[in-house]
């Protein structure tokens, strides 16, 4: 019981109290690129759920096999991980075409957009690299913990956008002085979500 | 010790450099499809910048929709007729004219028309729309503070003496920026039609018709003289308001002579003169004489 509630903490804590966008504030540009409409955040939430899974399933393989052994994981992780998640998404890319056309058409231009996005990168390296100490919690992560930790991260940031990209439709419809509209009004509200989210802080102690 | 870590350092980046490369070799021989050779035909010729204003998501999508024949060799917005015909070169079908559109003005007032109060606040439409519905009487019409000239991209508006935005179809490109821009663009006082459209009628009041010629000299009065003149119907009276469907127009003019109002002008990119001179004229346009449908086969024949 003790791993299956540590397991829940670390999701919620990975998705809400710690969202990337909007607690972290990683991953900002496809934050507000692909936000202007629902259909392409959700593709674009759907894409980030999938390459940041594979992203630590690989560059945790990679760092305790190759960089760990060799000494030279703690100053050459970012280029190696940068490396690894690329290949990795063309590798997917290629093989989803063939596979399966669906998945393929439903992602499409979404996944060659991540393939070095800052919060697929970020999330590879909290949960593989161990020692991390920030913002309360220890990065020091099992296999299991690392992968739930990033489904946690990707989630929140699907959440997020989604929300985020919920109200700008809105606010496309909505009297918004002129000189106000388009980006300076998605700041603004990018702003007060943030603060929305920071009173998740404190939730079940995290 | 610093040698070797550099050695590793290489070695490492190396091994995941070369199992990278070996992967992708692989996976695009396992995994290559045969596309079919006109779609990368019609992908090279299309702008390739995933507009996504044809409703497809990427060009790659349109260019298969194209040579399955579910999307149009015009369906490019971006690309226009320069793309549409290197399409259609592509696919070895016939080319065919992009269906290109042009903004036109619904209304004749200006000047002509009464004003309920002097405003004089911001000199922009939406501003004085929004005080009180606006200083003009007429539900519909043109404002005239130019806020259409001022969001023109392509400076093709222009205000006249009138007070109405002249609209010169030589650079006009069909953007409706100045629809969206017009606080009655989406009640049709600005409207696209297609860029040969021959008349366009200089109203767009749906009021009484007393009402209306109350407050607008200018204004059509549906007197259905010219729905009965039109050897084709393609001018016909809707709610008291005379609509011109561009599909059945000749451009025969004959409805331009009949308009007691003179509240049709002749337009188009195919008119006798520039469409800027013919703004407000009518049948009053110079060298305009209307031409029988039957009379204008017969100087085609000719």
């Amino acid at each position: 019981m003790a791993t299956l509630q540590h397991f829940a903490l670390l999701l919620v804590g990975a998705a809400l109290v710690n969202n990337i966008l909007l607690t972290r504030f990683i991953g900002l540009c496809p934050f507000f690129g692909v936000s202007s409409s629902m259909d392409t955040s959700l593709g674009m939430a759907g894409a980030v759920i999938f390459v940041m899974t594979l992203a630590t399933t690989a560059t945790w393989v990679f760092w305790n096999v190759l960089l760990e052994p060799l000494g030279v994981a703690e100053f050459l992780y970012i280029p190696a991980f940068i490396l690894v998640i690329a290949a990795l998404v063309q590798f997917v890319e290629m093989y989803l075409r063939k596979a399966s056309p669906a998945l393929y058409r439903a992602l499409g231009i979404y996944l060659p957009l991540i393939t070095t996005n800052c919060a697929v990168l970020a999330a590879a390296t909290e949960s593989v690299r161990p020692g991390l100490f920030k913002m309360g919690i220890e990065y020091n992560f099992g296999f299991g913990e690392a992968l739930i930790y990033t489904v946690g991260v990707a989630v929140g940031f699907g959440v997020a956008l989604l929300t985020f990209a919920a109200l700008r439709e809105r606010l496309e419809v909505a009297p918004v002085p002129a000189i106000m509209k388009g980006t300076p009004m998605a700041f603004i509200t990018a702003g007060m979500l943030s603060l929305g989210y920071l009173g998740l802080a404190g939730l079940f102690g995290l | 010790m610093d040698v070797m870590l550099v050695i590793k350092a290489v070695v490492a980046l190396s091994v995941i450099g070369l199992i990278a490369a070996a992967m992708l070799t692989v996976a695009s021989r396992k995994f290559h499809i045969d596309v079919d050779p006109r779609v990368e035909n019609v992908l090279a010729v299309l702008p390739g910048a995933n507009c996504g204003a044809c409703g497809n998501p990427s060009c790659f999508v349109a260019a298969e929709a194209m040579v399955s024949g579910a999307l149009p060799v015009t369906a490019c917005v971006a690309g226009g007729q320069q793309v549409a015909d290197d399409v259609a070169d592509a696919l070895g079908v016939e080319k065919c004219a992009v269906a290109a559109v042009v903004s036109v003005r619904h209304c004749g007032g200006g000047t002509a028309a009464s004003r309920r109060f002097d405003y004089s606040g911001l000199q922009t439409c939406s501003a004085a729309g929004r005080l009180a519905g606006g200083d003009l009487v007429c539900p519909a019409g043109c404002f005239g503070y130019g806020d259409c000239a001022r969001a023109c991209p392509f400076d093709a508006i222009t205000m006249d003496e009138r007070g109405l935005p002249v609209i010169d179809l030589d650079r006009c490109t069909g953007c409706e920026v100045c629809v969206k821009e017009c606080p009655r663009g989406h009640i049709g006082l600005l409207a696209m039609v297609p860029e040969d459209g021959p008349i366009v009628v200089r109203c767009n009041s749906h009021d009484r018709v007393r009402a209306r010629k109350d407050y607008c000299s200018m204004c059509c009065i549906a007197c259905k003289k010219c729905e009965k003149v039109c050897p084709t119907g393609a001018i016909v009276v809707v709610d008291l308001l005379a609509v011109v469907d561009y599909e059945k127009c000749t451009g025969c003019g004959l409805c331009v002579e009949a308009c007691p109002q003179n509240c049709i002008d002749l337009t188009g990119r195919v008119a006798i003169a520039p469409a800027t001179e013919l703004d407000g004229l009518g049948a009053k346009a110079e060298g305009f004489t209307p031409v029988a449908p039957d009379e204008q086969v017969a100087e085609e024949g000719s």
